[in-house]
């Protein structure tokens, strides 16, 4: 059996309100230490990896390693149910048949609400995702990182990112003008929240469907800070990280400009 | 054409190689398409009021036009196509080609009477099945793809086994093909309807070797064995064994000479002279290029070329080839979105069998086993 409990409602819902227009059905994995999935976007040009440790969890007791077959729309329908503030259980029967269920409590108000999720057949593939020793890693304010994407939108569909040691470049050019967004690595924020730091071995230029970066920035809502690892020609990864004991990550492909059969 | 009864095999016995798909799943993926297969299917397929596309001149247009637009919808969604031609049949073709030189006499004879009786639905049916593609037609498709700026691969031999080389070598994704022997001859992945004109929104089905082997728990030659067993272009069957048989046969004896041994000969006579042996060598080792020494590449489309060529000597309209040459075009240079399975390779399958879903497998299963009960193939009396 698998039994989990979350002390908040809104940690899961803000992560399946992120995902869910990416990603349909998703397998859960659960096992002894973690609660995770990876997930490609219906077209295999992103990939979402989201771990969930044990340590976030109030309660937590997974017997042996089992994958959970959950639609997202589905899930997003049953934590619709649940305030933000309610604790969220998850339990799983497997002489119980197909469902999942979530208990939403209110300790206020001594009430309780069971959702029953029926769970999904899902066939798919889980893809090895290689070390990779990045030549440029950068965090700032998730709100931040945003609110430039939504800003370049407006512009392009592509986003240019290009960095070196004096700072980091995103642009968005298109038929009606652009738009050029640069950091210099801040030194003298004293706040550590706001600050962007940028770490570059190499310079990058990279090319991205920015409509999929605005996608991931919804889990803006999950956390203060965003750290993007950018190499050239590899998937970009932006990541999110959940308190101390988790993160909800992204991959997604580069565009390639000009690739070695055309001409 | 190709293998009798092989998808409803696959279908029946290894359903998750069978993967269901919008064309733009399929985005940034280079293609191998067997060109022969296509232009006989436009030149049947692509007709107005029941007789083929034709210029000023009566020249038959249907391949041209089938060709030109097809090919724009796939650069359209970000497919990459290399065209392969036939080249020279096996000898092992014979057999069958001259049964199609048969059935062509035949639906000749019944064309001139069904124009005598003036039927002119039977005299259609009859006609498309005469329709074959001309030398000349397979030139002009290739010189409108070379405008295009699309890679061309002449095949030695057959085009299905050369873009299953391709396919294995690396070069392409897969081979699009309605004939399943491109899976025989070792093609990984296999696209069906790839083709399929856009209006009918047919689904591509995309066939995946490795899953079929693995689950009807078959290596390679067993395969080979098996779609021989079925029927193939390059020799007969066994009389009396149907695919079910053919299935149970290979799984219970894995080769066509065990087969032999076990079954009894008297009730299911194979051929004489049965050249099963030179087939299976065929599909395992066929007249083919080297798929790593092939190179392909995509080049810049002739635009003015194109519209000599289709306006001036076809008589296209010139403002609707102009307006697909420019959507070729604004596709071509949008820049490729990268896969993000091109990255990362797989390195497992998750699966998430509810018990439903488990319950009917058994069912199935079950089901399977009883059949097997009703009809072994009984064994040779010793």
């Amino acid at each position: 059996m698998f039994e989990a409990k979350l002390a908040n409602s809104g940690l899961l819902k803000k992560i399946v309100e992120s995902i869910k227009d990416l990603v349909t059905d998703a397998p859960f994995d659960c096992s002894e230490t973690a609660m995770s999935l990876q997930a490609m976007d219906s077209s295999h040009v992103a990939l979402v990896s989201l771990k969930l440790e044990v340590g976030l969890f109030d309660t937590y007791r997974c017997d042996r390693t089992i994958n959970l077959g959950l639609s997202l729309a589905n899930m997003s329908k049953a934590l619709k149910c649940a305030n933000n503030d309610d604790t969220c259980m998850l339990k799983y029967e497997e002489n119980e048949g197909d469902s999942i269920i979530f208990t939403f409590a209110d300790p206020k108000r001594d009430k309780t609400q069971d959702v029953t999720v029926k769970m999904m057949d899902i066939d798919s593939e889980h893809l090895g995702i290689p070390e990779q020793d990045y030549a440029v890693v950068c965090e700032m304010p998730a709100a931040e990182f945003q609110k430039t994407c939504k800003d370049l939108a407006t512009f392009s569909d592509s986003l240019n990112i290009t960095a070196t040691k004096a700072g980091i470049v995103f642009t968005g050019r298109g038929d009606i003008g652009s738009s050029v967004v640069t950091y210099s690595p801040s030194s003298n924020t004293d706040d550590e929240s706001e600050a962007v730091t940028l770490e570059v071995k190499e310079p990058v230029n990279v090319n991205f469907s920015i409509k999929y970066m605005n996608q991931f920035t919804k889990a803006t809502a999950l956390s203060d800070r965003v750290r993007l690892s950018l190499c050239n020609d590899v998937p970009v990864v932006v990541e999110y990280p959940i308190e101390e004991n988790g993160f909800l990550r992204f991959y997604l492909a580069p565009k390639i400009d000009d690739e070695e059969n055309m001409e | 054409m190709g293998i009798k009864g092989l998808s409803q095999v696959i279908a029946d016995h290894a359903p998750s190689a069978i993967k269901v798909q919008e064309i733009k799943a399929f985005f940034g993926r280079k293609v191998a398409i067997d060109a022969s297969m296509c232009l006989y299917q436009f030149l049947i397929a692509i007709r107005q009021d029941g007789s083929q596309m034709q210029s000023e001149d009566g020249e038959t247009t249907s391949h041209l036009m089938g060709m030109f637009y097809r090919t724009i919808r796939m650069i359209d969604n970000g497919i990459k196509p290399v065209y392969v031609f036939d080249g020279k049949p096996p000898d092992m073709k014979s057999g069958e080609l001259e049964k199609r030189t048969e059935r062509r006499a035949e639906a000749e004879k019944a064309l001139t009477e069904a124009k005598e009786k003036g039927d002119a639905k039977e005299a259609e049916k009859f006609e498309r099945r005469l329709v074959k593609v001309t030398k000349q037609q397979n030139e002009e498709v290739k010189q409108l793809l070379g405008l295009m700026g699309i890679p061309v691969v002449e095949a030695p031999c057959e085009a299905e086994a050369q873009c299953a080389n391709l396919v294995k070598a690396g070069k392409v994704y897969g081979t699009a093909t309605e004939d399943m022997d491109a899976l025989t001859f070792g093609s990984c992945v296999l696209l069906r309807h790839l083709l399929a004109p856009e209006a009918k929104k047919i689904p591509i089905k995309e066939f995946h070797l490795a899953r079929v082997l693995e689950e009807m728990q078959l290596t390679e030659e067993q395969f080979i064995d098996l779609c021989i067993l079925l029927g193939c272009d390059y020799c007969g069957t066994i009389r009396g064994i149907g695919p079910k048989k053919a299935v149970e046969l290979i799984k219970q004896h894995k080769n066509i000479e065990t087969v032999l041994e076990n079954i009894d000969q008297t009730k299911y006579p194979p051929p004489a002279d049965w050249p099963y042996k030179r087939a299976r060598e065929l599909f395992h080792a066929p007249e083919v290029m080297r798929g790593d020494e092939v190179e392909l590449t995509w080049k810049e489309p002739d635009v003015e070329g194109i519209v000599k060529f289709m306006c001036g000597e076809k008589n296209f309209s010139e403002d609707r080839i102009r307006s697909a040459m420019a959507r070729m075009q604004k596709s071509r240079n949008a820049g490729t979105q990268g896969r993000i399975d091109s990255f990362f390779t797989v390195s497992s399958q998750v699966k998430c069998v509810t018990v439903a879903k488990r319950k009917a497998q058994e069912e199935a299963e079950k089901m399977k086993k009883g059949g097997k009960k009703s009809g072994p193939p009984k064994k040779k009396a010793k």
